[in-house]
């Protein structure tokens, strides 16, 4: 707990949904000693019920959709029915003079606003569902009326809806500087793969093929905006408010301190709702011009359509390896489907990471196309790759004639060979070792599949995912004059339990019932910054602060109490909100204290320290299932999956393992129903509801054995905690199709697993 | 016309194309009943008429004349939760929580009809009510655990 001294303000690196970011970071105040494995901790690793859980079952959760202000209108999207083309008409009169309709926005009104590279209600069509115009309304109904009440004309042009298609030199172009993004393709390699192809006695190559998928997160995109003295609140169901609030200041061109964005409870997010949306935007400009507050809440149709999905992917992988199996090449040329806009996402990035294997080489190109913009969706990137690598990984063992575990054993990768640095902490071994053994891979494996109509198969998969989290995040712990405490901080919980957790650590430090601490997230305006809930990242990224923040309380209460109780700051313990004198039978509870001190408020402020120099920071884990396949039906059915998971320190286990069944569940659907259907001749997506976009339902969970293995990695920061959200997902859809590989004995190559897939064979 | 809601009657005047669902969330309030695929696919909306669980998306309101609603928002007693919302708190029965209002009271009639269900039952039994956190497993054994003396067999 040493001060520090020397520069205050270092570089550090910090992995967020794979891609990794230099980032200033001031040093915290100080720099505690991590949480090791035989740390003697009370709070922290404890099984606390989800402390905003009375508040869900009971109803009284205001999510952003239930915000309701006075005087509040309700806005609705107008959206384009093609996927290219101009609007030479758009006559909104017919809807304004409907009785209730208040105000629109169009192009005109929204000067400058950009989304995914899409000025908001462009009249030039980049894809089906473009908003193209927003109505304002005193109920939604009305909204909903006025907008089928729009008259539009459009010249359509053509599109291009598939990735195959935009890269050819005479397809339409989706964007003007045309199909292939700038940077594409761009080649990733190390080693000489052709030497390490010559080299092999064992060559694989296949082409592997992912959907889109949609994030489905129950509550939709949505905000409710209100202006008040040129300052605007908005109510925003997201996962960043800081970069909601940075996003609608700089379109609008206010100062930040005129923003304001308040997040308490969201229905979901899964990647989708990392800024300002089509959604915010409208609700601020509508609110704007009518100086009314506004709600703007996507119906499911619009949600379904244009906010955000997983792109397709197309993976050519060639695999080469020595007899004994261990791997001498990898490549992979791997195409992402964007759509209209996006990010770099990278399928190929897990080929780098997984394996230990000198020559490695990808190509990735990014393709636009006249579809709605992809988003980060879960592991973005590594899921798709992993079904890819891991799948090739099983035809690899098939040819080789080794155990499909045991080849990944082989090539145990013990560094992070991209960037030549040791992990952190990692523990992927013994999650192969109490996977394997808790799901009974050898006897399942050798078990026969069965020659009738039902087949039965047992698969597994690896993962990998920098989970590290980093700076910049602060938070301040304040304790009230009963003692109560309470930690501010301006991350989101978005169902995962950030509240609890951070609870969990403030109550730790200081000694403190758990019942006594409250966590408050998600305000710009009164809350520290923390970053985006996204990557996986906010408990290795705002724990730590907590903890410090945490620790100054702890050391001013002491203070306080060593006074009071006549002992020295070196004798007192304090445990269930009570601070003892040890050896000695003197006490007195944080109320007494508090009360003691009256309005002196005790406040501790934390913030999150640099990563470790020259250090790869990751999650692991393992995943197996077993499969029934019907070869009649085509119908699959997962019977069990086991997922060993490596997150280092775990706060909450029935938190963290809620997470992994929710990863795990997400991951089947993309396995077996999950997938954008597209009309490819009108470039219109066809199953933009609930019933025809099928995610799982309760009636198709396998029986889940989802598990961490011991180990704080007091290496990546000082709670020794990493994160666990995404990992889960990315071996499942593998570990499903190597299972149904293994119960066919035959390839599969494409997700999802639909009977139809199973048997136009 | 006259909704009794949660015990409560309500004098509304809404049109004859307002579902329950626009009355309960926009002329009453009651927000916990969720508005999310408005077409009946996803059971986030449903309520109770009469101890029947529907999907109040798909409800008129003028149809509940002189019926008995419940929301989520009736299902405890003041500050006493329902043996169900306790169960869901315990077993860590939900995430985000935007489903868990519906999870909970279709798990209620389904519980009324059936007290002892098989863990099949409610799986089945359940399966309308979708949840994109995944707390499935964990909402099968709050609904169990709440049904008392565990599952019946056979």
């Amino acid at each position: 707990m040493a001060e520090r001294s020397g520069k205050r303000f270092v570089t550090t690196k910090v992995e967020v949904e794979g891609r990794e970011e230099t980032k200033v970071v001031e040093l915290p105040s100080r720099d505690p000693e991590p949480w090791r494995d035989d740390a003697p901790l009370t709070v922290v690793g404890c099984r606390v019920p989800r402390m905003d859980a009375l508040e869900k079952v009971t109803g009284s959760a205001r999510y952003t959709a239930d915000v309701r202000r006075p005087g509040m209108l309700y806005a609705a999207l107008f959206r384009a029915p093609v996927a290219s083309g101009r609007v030479t008409l758009l006559d909104l009169s017919p809807a304004l003079a409907i009785p209730g309709v208040r105000g629109a926005l169009t192009a005109a009104d929204v000067h400058g606003i950009r989304i995914d590279g899409v000025h908001l209600f462009d009249i030039a069509i980049h894809y089906a569902g473009q908003p193209l115009a927003a109505v304002c309304a005193d109920s939604l109904d009305v909204a909903e009326r006025a907008c089928r009440a729009i008259v539009c004309e459009i010249e359509t042009a053509a599109h291009v809806v598939t990735a195959e298609r935009a890269l050819e030199p005479d397809a339409p172009r989706a964007r003007s500087f045309g199909n292939r993004a700038r940077n594409s393709p761009r080649v990733v390699s190390r080693g000489d793969v052709d030497a390490g192809l010559r080299d092999a006695d064992a060559v694989v190559t296949k082409e592997f093929r992912t959907p889109v998928a949609l994030h489905t997160a129950l509550e939709p995109h949505g905000a409710v905006a209100e202006w008040s003295g040129g300052r605007v609140t908005i109510w925003e169901s997201t996962q960043g408010i800081f970069m909601t609030r940075n996003e609608v200041a700089k379109a609008l061109g206010l100062r930040l301190s005129m923003v304001r964005v308040i997040k308490n409870y969201m229905g979901g997010g899964f990647g989708a709702k990392n800024g300002a949306s089509h959604a915010t935007y409208t609700a601020v400009a509508l609110s704007r011009k009518l100086g009314r507050p506004v709600r703007c809440v996507l119906d499911r149709d619009g949600e379904q359509r244009d906010a955000g999905n997983r792109p397709a992917t197309i993976q050519r992988v060639t695999l080469a390896a020595k007899r004994d199996g261990t791997l001498t090449a990898i490549r992979a040329e791997t195409i992402v489907a964007m759509g209209i806009g996006g990010w770099h996402s990278s399928a190929a990035k897990i080929y780098h990471e997984l394996y230990r294997c000198a020559n490695v080489h990808t190509a990735e190109t990014w393709v636009f196309m006249n579809t709605s913009a992809m988003a980060s969706f879960r592991a973005p990137g590594h899921v798709e790759g992993a079904f890819g690598l891991e799948r090739a990984m099983d035809m690899l063992a098939v040819e080789l004639r080794i155990d499909p575990l045991e080849l990944r054993r082989r090539n145990y990768a013990d560094h992070d060979q991209e960037k030549g640095r040791p992990y952190s902490a990692k523990h992927l071994d013994e999650c192969y070792r109490q996977g394997a053994e808790r799901f009974g891979w050898h006897e399942s494996r050798e078990r026969a599949p069965g020659s009738g109509r039902l087949r039965r198969g047992s698969g597994m998969a690896s993962l990998i995912w920098g989970a590290g989290g980093g700076p910049p995040a602060y938070a301040t712990v304040r304790i009230n004059r009963d003692g109560s405490i309470e930690v501010l901080t301006g991350a989101q919980d978005l169902g995962t339990g950030a509240r609890t957790v951070f609870s969990q650590i403030a109550a730790e430090v200081l000694g403190a019932r758990i019942d006594d601490v409250r966590t408050i997230l998600g305000d710009t305006e009164r809350l520290p910054f923390a970053s985006n809930s996204w990557g996986s990242i906010t408990t290795a990224s705002v724990g730590p602060a907590v903890r410090v923040a945490a620790e100054e309380a702890r050391d001013s209460l002491f203070e306080a109490a060593s006074q009071m109780l006549d002992a020295d700051v070196g004798e007192l313990v304090a445990r269930d909100s009570e601070i003892r004198v040890r050896d000695n039978d003197r006490s007195i509870t944080f109320a007494a204290l508090c009360d003691r001190l009256g309005d002196v408020m005790i406040i501790g402020q934390g913030s999150r320290g640099p990563n470790p120099d020259n250090t790869a920071i990751a999650a692991f884990g393992a995943q197996f299932a077993e499969v029934e396949v019907d070869t009649e039906t085509g119908h699959v059915r997962v019977l069990r999956i086991v997922s060993a998971h490596d997150s280092g320190r775990i706060i909450n286990p029935t938190l963290a393992e809620s997470q992994l069944e929710g990863g795990i569940i997400q991951g089947l659907g993309y396995a077996l129903h999950e997938e954008r259907v597209l009309d490819k001749r009108l470039g219109v997506q066809l199953n933009a509801n609930m019933h025809d976009y099928k995610i799982p339902t309760m009636a198709d969970i396998p029986v889940i054995d989802a598990f961490f293995v011991r180990g704080s990695d007091t290496v990546a920061n000082h709670t020794g905690a990493k994160g666990l959200a995404e990992p889960p997902i990315i071996a499942t859809a593998p570990a499903i199709a190597n299972a149904v590989a293994h119960a066919l004995g035959r390839e599969v190559s494409e997700i999802p697993l639909t009977p139809w897939r199973l048997l136009s064979r | 016309m006259r909704l009794i809601v949660n015990g409560a009657a309500h004098d509304v005047s809404a049109p004859d194309h307002e579902t329950l669902l626009v009355t309960l969330r926009e002329r009453l309030d009651l927000t916990g009943t969720k508005l999310v695929c408005a077409r009946g696919e996803c059971g986030a909306c449903t309520v109770l008429i009469d101890g029947e669980a529907v999907y109040s998306c798909l409800t008129l309101t003028a149809a509940c004349e002189g019926q008995t609603v419940t929301t989520i928002e009736g299902v405890a007693r003041g500050d006493t939760l329902h043996p169900l919302q306790r169960a869901f708190i315990d077993h860590d029965a939900l995430q985000c929580g935007f489903c868990t209002p519906g999870q909970v009271l279709t798990a209620l009639a389904l519980l009324a009809k059936n007290p002892h269900p098989t863990e099949e039952a409610v799986r089945q039994g359940m399966s309308g009510n979708l949840c994109r956190c995944g707390a499935y497993p964990k909402i099968v054994r709050a609904v169990l655990a709440a049904a008392g003396d565990g599952p019946a067999h056979g």
